[in-house]
């Protein structure tokens, strides 16, 4: 192969490719790499893995959801003690969604799409060779697939994993007792481990972004010129540096309250009469703390995706993303407010009105800067020349899930009226919109639109669009009716207890059905995911005279497309390019898009 | 074995999903042998106008369908006047849906590269700007104003009603204990140590205060129409929160932190069966009793934050009467102290032990 022998030095920043040919072996290609692509796409495959764990559990606990009063033999010949007679324990319902929330938040929507991206593109796209520090790099990999595989075991234990709730409150969490909940023994400590893990994970990833997108830009790449993913990524990775610190030192208390008894979070605890020793703690505590990561959080998950989709957006609209500037900047804006937020969590914890005021209103703010994207979207689209490739449809559909879940927000962030609505089903179904379903929509339009940068080959384009109208009419069919179930408590095994809860059943079936045949749309991504790997069609491209071929597929600007097809270590075989304009003119100055490494011709239009 | 074969029907079926799909692009691209997507733009525009129909129909059947169970009627003071602020948010955010996904997916439509020739290059305008960021701000400062103002008439402590009944309950796993102050209007004070907190007396009531000698215990919350109540709520174990759904009442139990709740009921369980009984869902037969819905209604009252296995079956019976029923039920209550203080004669043993326990290391000796 080529690409073995122009492998090059990945600190020689900005001097012409000298080549310093070494063997690679399969464990430092493919295993050891510190390669900023090989890296995103081990993110990108074991953030895969854990969609498809996390989204079987969520079928594990709507069979139960859906069907109540059914049993489902198979479900014993698979989880065995955890669902004796082919029904699902009340202990393991707790353990799936605990899991289920788990995973899906951190291990896929943030280390699988954050994880992914900012590996892959934040050198390409600023014209860099590799990240500031490949080594701590694959570090922040590493540190990942440990905090998997230790998540990953907690499934095999006696007492089951994590089973109460994936906010991890204390004193539920709190005290290492099974007797209070099955999965606050052993099952908690493996939980808390992989989140430390995992959080180091994110620092280590999140220092090198930032780092990168700060010091390795080329040559006229100034922070104005830089694609609004790079923004987005970088906006994100600040948010992770800042908040999750907060997370951990959280857990870490918690760990000690459970292993040494002190009292943290705990406070005047009574067990079936039995006052247990601890005092002067607060639970509340915790909430903040959690919170202070876990709302910033949504906007770690969800700002990467906002970048991807602003790209690709104006990629397939063939017409600059609108009013750039106003995209960063309400970013920005999300930044600042997304730290001033958290309490809208604990409306109802018993928190000072007046401190709640506060956070509904600053909630509320919030709502600003996101109409303002959603616009400026719409407004990409608005006389544009689209190309509805299956990358651009789930960008559209982004748009979509974003304005849907986004206005429920509304609602919610308003504290007087999140009494009724707090912990309710409609809770549920806002965020699983706006977060969730809306996350993975950018995630797929990024997969969909660098694939060819990843592997020189297409993904299906055919199947990528089944699998966007699936995805996108199932999802609705899953959580719009959601809303309605205003009154239902989440995170209930069954509402048959309760005379006012019970006028959902044929909908709970429906929302289980809807995410069977979603849950299985998915696995027709993954197909064609490691189908196209190796029989995608191949991209066809140009040889220059450097001897490499280059192909630009959607006609983009931005600096990936010009490096040859073939993923060297290092990036670029010459030099790494100069740029020249910013990264949207598309259908300007008379030529259909501009790359940004193209000076500047006499009488051009100079934009952004 | 239905299970292994559903199994092998799915890889079969997914099997040839891939190699249609397979053809498919083959075919695309022998015909044209450049990148080019005009065709499969032109369906996917036509597409996008069909999910935008889709989308509002099914929006519309939801509304149709669902509307009427999504919020019980609301019987509190406070609840009525936060479901009108409601129903003002869903109407405003409905609007801003409307608009902004008819212009999200007929845009995708129209301007589909089959139907248009020319891109229209427009990277900014800042009059357009100012306009979308100034109109939401607008309108969402009228909405927090109006939360607000809400917010804090419901949590207003100056403003409580002085005649305002008080009750406790305290969340345990898997259960709530509801304690009425009795006659006296007062509750007998809880003493915090292990001398005081028995599995018979759970909440530390200490006997030697009178005021508990006609505390009484529920296994039903009754609340009594157009009395105000103050709800002090805490919790034993772990947090519960004290979910009221039909009073628009949610609010923790947090161990070791006292927290509260006041609001006024306004509609006793029997005028909400007879405002039910011209419901059509309510006049549909429950399978289990074989009697029309409405019949059987009752308020409840559910725990809203997961606190262990059984979180879900943490249901009480809420009954809201009119004052003289209230009164006639109190008559009926027998105190705790009747119930529980005869089995605990030794009683001033457990006084000097409460003195003994008073300072924190040694609680924690004790509980170890």
């Amino acid at each position: 192969m080529q690409t073995a022998q122009s492998i090059e030095n990945a600190h020689a920043q900005g001097h012409s490719g000298v080549e310093h040919p070494h063997e690679e072996t399969f464990l430092t290609k493919y295993i050891f790499s510190q390669d900023h692509k090989m890296i995103s796409k081990q993110f990108l495959i074991t953030g895969m893995l854990w969609a498809i764990i996390g989204g079987f559990l969520s079928i594990l606990f709507r069979l139960q959801l859906g069907w109540p009063n059914e049993t489902f033999p198979f479900l014993e010949s698979i989880l065995g003690k955890w669902a004796e007679g082919g029904k699902i324990s009340q202990e393991f319902y707790n353990a799936l969604i605990t899991m289920h929330g788990t995973i899906l938040v951190f291990f896929v929507l943030t280390g699988g799409l954050s994880g992914t991206f900012a590996n892959f593109l934040i050198p390409y796209q600023i014209g860099a060779r590799d990240m500031a520090s490949p080594f701590v790099n694959m570090l922040s990999y590493w540190f990942f697939f440990s905090a998997s595989m230790v998540l990953l075991f907690s499934f095999f234990i006696q007492t089951g994993p994590a089973s109460g709730g994936w906010t991890a409150y204390p004193p539920l969490n709190g005290m290492r007792n099974t007797a209070i909940n099955l999965g606050s023994g052993l099952g908690f400590d493996l939980w808390i481990l992989a989140m430390a893990l995992f959080i180091i994970s994110v620092l280590l990833g999140g220092l090198n972004y930032v780092a990168t997108v700060l010091n390795l830009r080329t040559k006229g790449m100034n922070m104005m010129k830089m694609p609004l993913t790079i923004w987005a990524l970088m906006f994100t990775a600040i948010i992770g540096l800042l908040s999750f610190p907060a997370l951990l030192a959280g857990v870490v208390l918690l760990e000690f309250d459970r292993l040494l008894d002190t009292s943290f979070y705990l406070n005047n605890i009574v067990i079936n009469g039995h006052l247990l020793g601890y005092k002067g703690g607060s639970p509340i505590l915790f909430q903040h703390l959690f919170w202070f990561l876990g709302h910033p959080e949504v906007y770690i998950i969800i700002i990467p995706a906002m970048g991807i989709v602003s790209e690709v957006l104006s990629v397939h609209s063939r017409k600059p993303i609108f009013g750039y500037k106003a995209m960063v900047f309400s970013i920005m804006t999300i930044l600042i407010l997304s730290f001033l937020v958290w309490a809208h969590h604990m409306f109802v914890t018993g928190l000072n009105p007046n401190l709640g005021a506060v956070f509904a209103l600053f909630t509320l703010l919030i709502a600003i800067p996101s109409a303002i994207k959603v616009f400026n979207w719409i407004g990409t689209l608005w006389r544009g020349k689209i190309r509805l490739t299956s990358a651009a449809l789930f960008a559209i559909g982004f748009v979509s899930m974003f304005i849907s879940g986004g206005l429920t927000g509304i609602i919610l962030g308003n504290s007087t009226l999140d009494i009724q609505l707090h912990d309710t089903m409609f809770v549920v179904a806002h965020f699983h919109i706006v977060m969730g379903v809306a996350a993975f929509f950018g995630m797929f339009a990024g997969v969909y639109h660098w694939f060819p940068r990843m592997y020189g080959r297409f993904m299906n384009e055919t199947l990528g669009q089944i699998h966007f109208y699936i995805t996108l009419i199932g999802a609705y069919c899953i959580f719009f009716p959601m809303h309605f179930m205003t009154g239902l408590p989440r995170r209930y095994y069954s509402y048959a207890n309760f005379d006012t809860f019970n006028n959902f059943d044929h909908l709970a079936s429906f929302i289980s059905i809807s995410a069977i045949v979603v849950f299985i749309g998915q696995l027709i991504f993954v197909v064609n995911f490691f189908y196209s790997i190796f029989k995608g069609r191949k991209l066809e491209g140009v040889k220059h005279e450097d001897g490499y071929e280059y192909a630009n597929p959607w006609e983009a600007n931005s600096l990936e497309w010009t490096a040859p097809i073939d993923r060297l270590h290092g990036n670029w075989p010459g030099e790494i390019p100069t740029v020249h304009r910013w990264g949207y003119d598309y259908n300007v100055n008379g030529r259909e898009f501009t790359p940004q490494n193209e000076p500047i011709r006499p009488g051009e239009v100079v934009n952004g | 074995m239905i299970a292994f074969l559903s199994f092998v029907v799915m890889v079969l079926l997914f099997a040839v999903l891939v190699l249609t799909a397979r053809a498919n692009e083959l075919s695309r691209v022998l015909k044209t042998d450049k990148l080019d997507f005009t065709n499969q733009s032109r369906i996917n525009g036509y597409l996008m106008l069909v999910c935008l129909i889709l989308l509002f129909a099914g929006a519309a059947y939801s509304f149709k369908e669902l509307l009427p169970l999504m919020l019980p009627k609301a019987a509190s003071e406070h609840g009525v006047r936060t479901d009108k602020l409601f129903d003002i948010n869903m109407i405003i955010i409905g609007i801003a849906f409307f608009f902004t996904q008819i212009g999200l997916f007929y845009f995708a439509f129209r301007y589909n590269e089959s139907r248009v020739d020319e891109p229209y290059f427009y990277p900014h305008n800042n009059t357009l700007e100012i306009v979308w960021t100034t109109i939401p701000a607008l309108v969402l400062t009228g909405l927090i104003v109006m939360g607000m103002i809400e917010w804090f008439r419901i949590f207003n402590v100056d403003a409580r009603d002085k005649n305002m009944m008080v009750i406790e309950v305290t969340g345990k796993q898997f259960n709530w204990i509801i304690r009425y102050p009795g006659k006296d209007g007062k509750f007998g004070e809880r003493i915090i140590d292990t001398a005081h907190i028995t599995p018979v007396n759970e909440l530390g009531i200490n006997w030697e205060d009178p005021k508990s000698h006609d505390d009484f215990m529920s296994d039903k919350l009754y609340l009594v129409k157009g009395h105000p109540v103050l709800m002090k709520l805490g919790a034993q174990d772990v947090i519960h929160s004290f979910f009221l759904p039909h009073f628009r009442v949610k609010m923790d139990c947090v161990p070791g932190i006292p927290t509260e709740f006041y609001f006024k009921p306004t509609v006793t369980t029997k005028e909400m069966q007879k405002y039910l009984s011209k419901q059509p869902w309510w006049q549909t037969n429950n399978p289990e009793t074989g009697e029309p819905r409405w019949k059987t209604f009752k308020y409840e009252l559910a725990c809203a934050e997961l606190c262990g296995k059984s979180h879900y079956g943490m249901e009480r019976e809420v009954v809201v009467v009119t004052q003289q029923e209230y009164d006639d039920w109190v008559n009926q209550q027998t105190a705790m102290y009747e119930s529980m203080k005869p089995k605990n004669t030794e009683e001033p043993k457990a006084a000097e032990e409460s003195v003994k326990v008073e300072n924190k290391a040694q609680a924690m000796l004790i509980k170890k």
